[in-house]
This record gives C-alpha cells, sequence and structure tokens, in this order.
C-alpha cells in the first residue's frame, strides 16, 4: 500500500480520481493548490505524489524543491493537460519523471503507481514479449495466430498445425497448452521417429511380455497425457495401417494398451503437426480422411518467416539475448545487420534464423559487442533463389530496371501488353525498352 | 495566426479538456460500477456527470470560437 497525494485543481475529478486510487489498495489525500500541497507534506509523508502542471497559485513545479528537501522524497508524476509539455518539464527536472497526460484512464494510473509503465522502451531486448509464454512476434499475421490459439484454449478441440519446416508447430503447440489452463502435462512425441512395431507402443503403452523386449508395463502417451495435451508431430508419417488404431482412440477416448485387454479411458487434446499443405494430405492419401476430421476440428495455418518478415528483429534480438544469458556474453545487433537478416527469405524459417544467429555468435569475438555476420546467408537446403538481392547499393537504375522487365514478362508468360500494365508504363516504352536490350527484332 | 492568439487558444483547448477528462475517470467508474466494486448507484450519478461535461465540453469549444472570431475581426 501506497501513501498517495494528489494535487489538482478540478474537484471532480480528484473526486472521482480518489475512489480509483483507493480502490487500488492505496491511501490518498488531495489537495486543490500548491499551499495546501505544502501543508499536507509538512503533516505527512508520501510515497507517490500525482501533480497537475497547472495550479490556481503556480505550475506544479514550484513544488520540487520543497519535495528534494524532504527526508524521503516521493516519487513525482505530472499530470499534463498537453503532451507537448513533456519537453519542456523533461528540461527542467530531468529525464526520471512519470507522466499523466489528460485524459486519464484508470489503467494508466495503476500503472505509474506501481512503477511498471515505459518499462518497454527503457531496457529494450530484455522484455521482447513472449505472447503465452512462448511466441514471439508483432505482425498481423502472428496477431491472427494468437487470436486462434486464444480462441480454440477455451475448448476441447483437437487442433491440427500446418505450416513449413521450422515455423514452430511444436512452439505454438506449447503455447496452446500454455493458454488453455489445463491440470495435465504437456506430452511431445514424433509419429515419424518410431518404426511399425513400436509406434503403437509408443502411442497406447504396453503390457509386459506383449513382445520380445517388453519386459515392463509402459503407459502410452496418451496415457500420459491425462487431463493435458498430447502432441504428435509428423502425423503424416505415421504407418496408414496404424491410422485405425489411433481413430479408435479418437472415437471412443479409449485405449488398450498393446498385448493387453483392459480398456483404459484417456482424456487429453491432441494437437498434430504436419508439414504437408492441407491439400497434399488429401490428395496423397498419407491420412485417413476419418482420422483427419477428428484430428483437424480447428486447423491452425503458422505463418512462414518470410511472411512476417517484420518479426525477424524481434526474434534475432530474442535468440542472441538468450545466447549471451547463456554464455555470459553481449552481444547486440547493429540497426544494419538486422535489415539484412530481414531481407533474406528464410526458407528454413525460424529455425534457420535461429540456427545462423547461434552460428554467427559463435564466431564473434566473445569480448567484444559487435557480431560478425557471415557474408552470405545460406543453408544447403534452402530452395533456390535469387542470389543478388533485389536492391542493393551499387546498381545502376538501367540494371535493375532491365531485371524487373524481364522478372515481369516471365511472370505474364511474355504478354508484353500485360507486362507493361503491371509495371506501369506503355506497351511503346516496353517496347523501346526491349529493342534497346537487343533482345527483340525489328519485325516483332 | 499570431502568438496572441496561441495563447489564446491553448487556454480555451486547456479548458475544453478539463470535462473530458472527467468523461474519462467518470466512464472509469461506471466500469467499477458494472464490475461490482462501487455501488451501482454511483454509476447512475457517473452518468449523469459525463452529460454534464459533454455540455461543458460544447461550451468551452462554443467560446473559443467566439474568442478566435472576435480577434479575427478585430486585424
Amino acid at each position: 500500500m501506497l501513501t498517495v497525494l494528489l494535487v489538482d485543481d478540478d474537484p471532480e475529478f480528484t473526486d472521482v480520481a480518489c475512489t480509483i486510487i483507493e480502490f487500488l489498495g492505496h491511501e490518498v489525500l488531495t489537495a486543490a493548490n500548491l499551499d495546501e500541497a505544502r501543508d499536507w507534506l509538512t503533516k505527512e509523508s508520501f510515497d507517490h505524489i500525482l501533480l497537475d502542471f497547472m495550479l490556481p497559485d503556480g505550475s506544479g513545479v514550484h513544488l520540487f524543491e520543497e519535495l528534494d528537501a524532504l527526508p524521503k522524497r516521493p516519487r513525482v508524476t505530472l499530470i499534463t493537460g498537453h503532451p507537448s509539455v513533456r519537453g519542456i518539464i523533461k528540461g527542467l527536472c530531468g529525464p526520471n519523471i512519470d507522466y499523466l497526460v489528460k485524459p486519464i484512464q484508470r489503467e494508466e494510473i495503476e500503472a505509474v503507481l506501481s512503477g511498471k509503465k515505459e518499462k518497454k522502451s527503457e531496457t529494450g531486448n530484455a522484455t521482447i514479449k513472449k505472447y503465452f509464454g512462448h511466441l514471439i512476434g508483432e505482425s498481423p499475421s502472428m496477431k491472427e495466430l494468437y487470436k486462434l490459439i486464444e480462441r480454440v484454449s477455451r475448448t476441447s478441440a483437437n487442433v491440427m498445425l500446418l505450416g513449413e519446416s521450422g515455423v514452430g508447430k511444436e512452439v505454438v503447440a506449447e503455447a496452446i497448452h500454455a493458454a488453455s489452463d489445463v491440470e495435465g502435462p504437456y506430452i511431445a512425441t514424433n509419429c515419424g521417429a518410431f518404426s511399425k512395431e513400436l509406434i503403437g507402443s509408443e502411442l497406447f503403452g504396453h503390457e509386459k511380455g506383449a513382445f520380445t523386449g517388453a519386459v515392463g508395463r509402459k503407459a502410452g502417451v496418451f496415457e500420459q497425457a491425462e487431463n493435458g495435451t498430447l502432441f504428435l508431430d509428423e502425423i503424416t508419417e505415421m504407418p496408414i495401417d496404424m491410422q485405425p488404431n489411433l481413430l479408435r482412440v479418437l472415437e471412443n477416448k479409449v485405449v488398450i494398451r498393446v498385448g493387453g485387454t483392459k480398456t483404459i479411458p484417456v482424456n487429453c487434446r491432441v494437437v498434430s503437426a504436419t508439414n504437408r499443405q492441407m491439400e497434399e494430405i488429401a490428395e496423397s492419401k498419407v491420412l485417413r480422411e476419418d482420422i483427419y476430421f477428428r484430428l483437424a476440428v480447428f486447423p491452425i495455418t503458422i505463418p512462414p518467416l518470410r511472411e512476417r518478415k517484420e518479426d525477424i528483429p524481434l526474434l534475432a534480438t530474442s535468440f542472441i539475448a538468450e545466447l549471451n544469458k547463456e554464455n555470459n556474453t553481449s552481444f547486440a545487433w547493429k540497426d544494419a545487420q538486422l535489415d539484412t537478416l530481414k531481407a533474406y527469405d528464410w526458407p528454413g524459417n525460424v529455425r534457420e534464423l535461429r540456427h545462423f544467429v547461434h552460428r554467427a555468435a559463435i564466431m564473434s569475438d566473445p569480448d567484444k559487442q559487435d557480431i560478425e555476420l557471415p557474408k552470405t546467408i545460406e543453408s544447403p537446403f534452402a530452395k533456390k533463389q535469387s542470389t543478388t538481392p533485389a536492391l542493393q547499393a551499387g546498381r545502376t537504375i538501367e540494371d535493375v530496371e532491365k531485371e524487373l522487365i524481364y522478372a515481369t514478362l516471365e511472370k505474364v508468360n511474355g504478354n508484353k501488353t500485360l507486362a507493361a500494365e503491371m509495371l506501369g508504363i506503355s506497351t511503346k516504352t516496353l517496347y523501346n525498352r526491349l529493342h534497346a536490350y537487343g533482345d527483340l527484332s525489328k519485325d516483332d | 495566426m499570431n502568438e496572441k492568439d496561441y495563447a489564446t487558444l491553448a487556454r480555451h483547448v486547456h479548458d475544453a479538456r478539463k470535462p473530458l477528462n472527467r468523461i474519462s475517470m467518470q466512464a472509469e467508474l461506471v466500469k467499477m460500477a458494472l464490475d461490482g466494486d462501487v455501488p451501482p448507484e454511483r454509476a447512475k450519478q457517473a452518468l449523469d456527470k459525463i452529460i454534464i461535461s459533454t455540455k461543458d465540453c460544447s461550451e468551452a469549444l462554443t467560446e473559443m470560437m467566439e474568442a478566435l472570431g472576435d480577434s479575427q475581426s478585430e486585424s
């Protein structure tokens, strides 16, 4: 509990503000002008003063000298009607001061009193927000994803996560578990990692002596995830002849251990994941249709990193902060380096970015702040992509123009009218250019 | 706009912002009443005060118009 002094000349405002501050669990006294405020300061000691900038008998700033003379200087938050006053006040009383700008909201009062305001910009990389404790990113596509996660977390529906390799399907599964507020544990297993013989035992468990080597009883992942979340990665890699067994579990919510006879009830949300496209799943018959509908009650597609490039600096900063903590280093990105990272397409998505950051950190001098980036970013798994970045200083306009024209023509299969339209030039200009490149014979 | 006009404008904006601040705070009080944190009759009072404040704000704007209109005709 804090003792707060509220100095403002508007009685209606102080009346309501007092109700709110008291409700927040603090003790509050009010003063309508500087004189009253001075009077209180001689009688009481305060933890925090909310001080109007413009008072009938002078500016709130005049109170600062008295405050400095106090044995225990209270924290001060200035209330101003105009944001532009900030700059002036900063000059007068230094940067260590909070502001409330009228009209004031309850959350703002709460924030200044708890001292949590503006932490974000002050401490920089340490406070990158992790949604649901796991996910990083402020892009619209991620915001959309957060919305989906929040919606589904309130239900017990099975979720299927779709997305390219490395987009973070397992991380999203953990986020769903974290958002769900369930008692049980989070259990993850990879359906592609087990042989046909072993997958049954992994999923459903086995009884002693069920097969050679089954020396004890074992609970399957469905049992382990009781009242929690079961993450089945690479669900499409599961042998097709095992799928009827899985279907039975999903439909009846009971498992029978391999070699057992007793049915064991199970209750968990199944989050499955695949890096195949939905159409591909349907066409290639890697997953039975009935299983698909059981698992993908709520399908979520995770966007690839190249579609949310604005999140790359956040991710890279967060990764380097983790590494710094692990290795006691103090690496920091330069803006230009983050731009370089942003320009790349990251076919291996967040996993590739994390790996790249890790490698760069290893290659850099641990006693310095600078991170050494390799000259090129490339992965042996990367799909073929243009090696020359689209725009780079040192290239001529003519050069870039030529590349753009050819790229556009390729896109529209050589249709010059369409290409000209896309380029925003007349067909005549386009022909002139192509003539100039020597790419067009006279009669073309 | 000269300096004098600007000072007049600033004063009127300040006057108009006062009822806006009251509205904001009273609205917070109504929210608290809906949550059951303060008695419901305070919500009704707060809403009445919000209505009064909107009129005050409108009045302040009218005054500003008049004040600036006067200085326009003076010049």
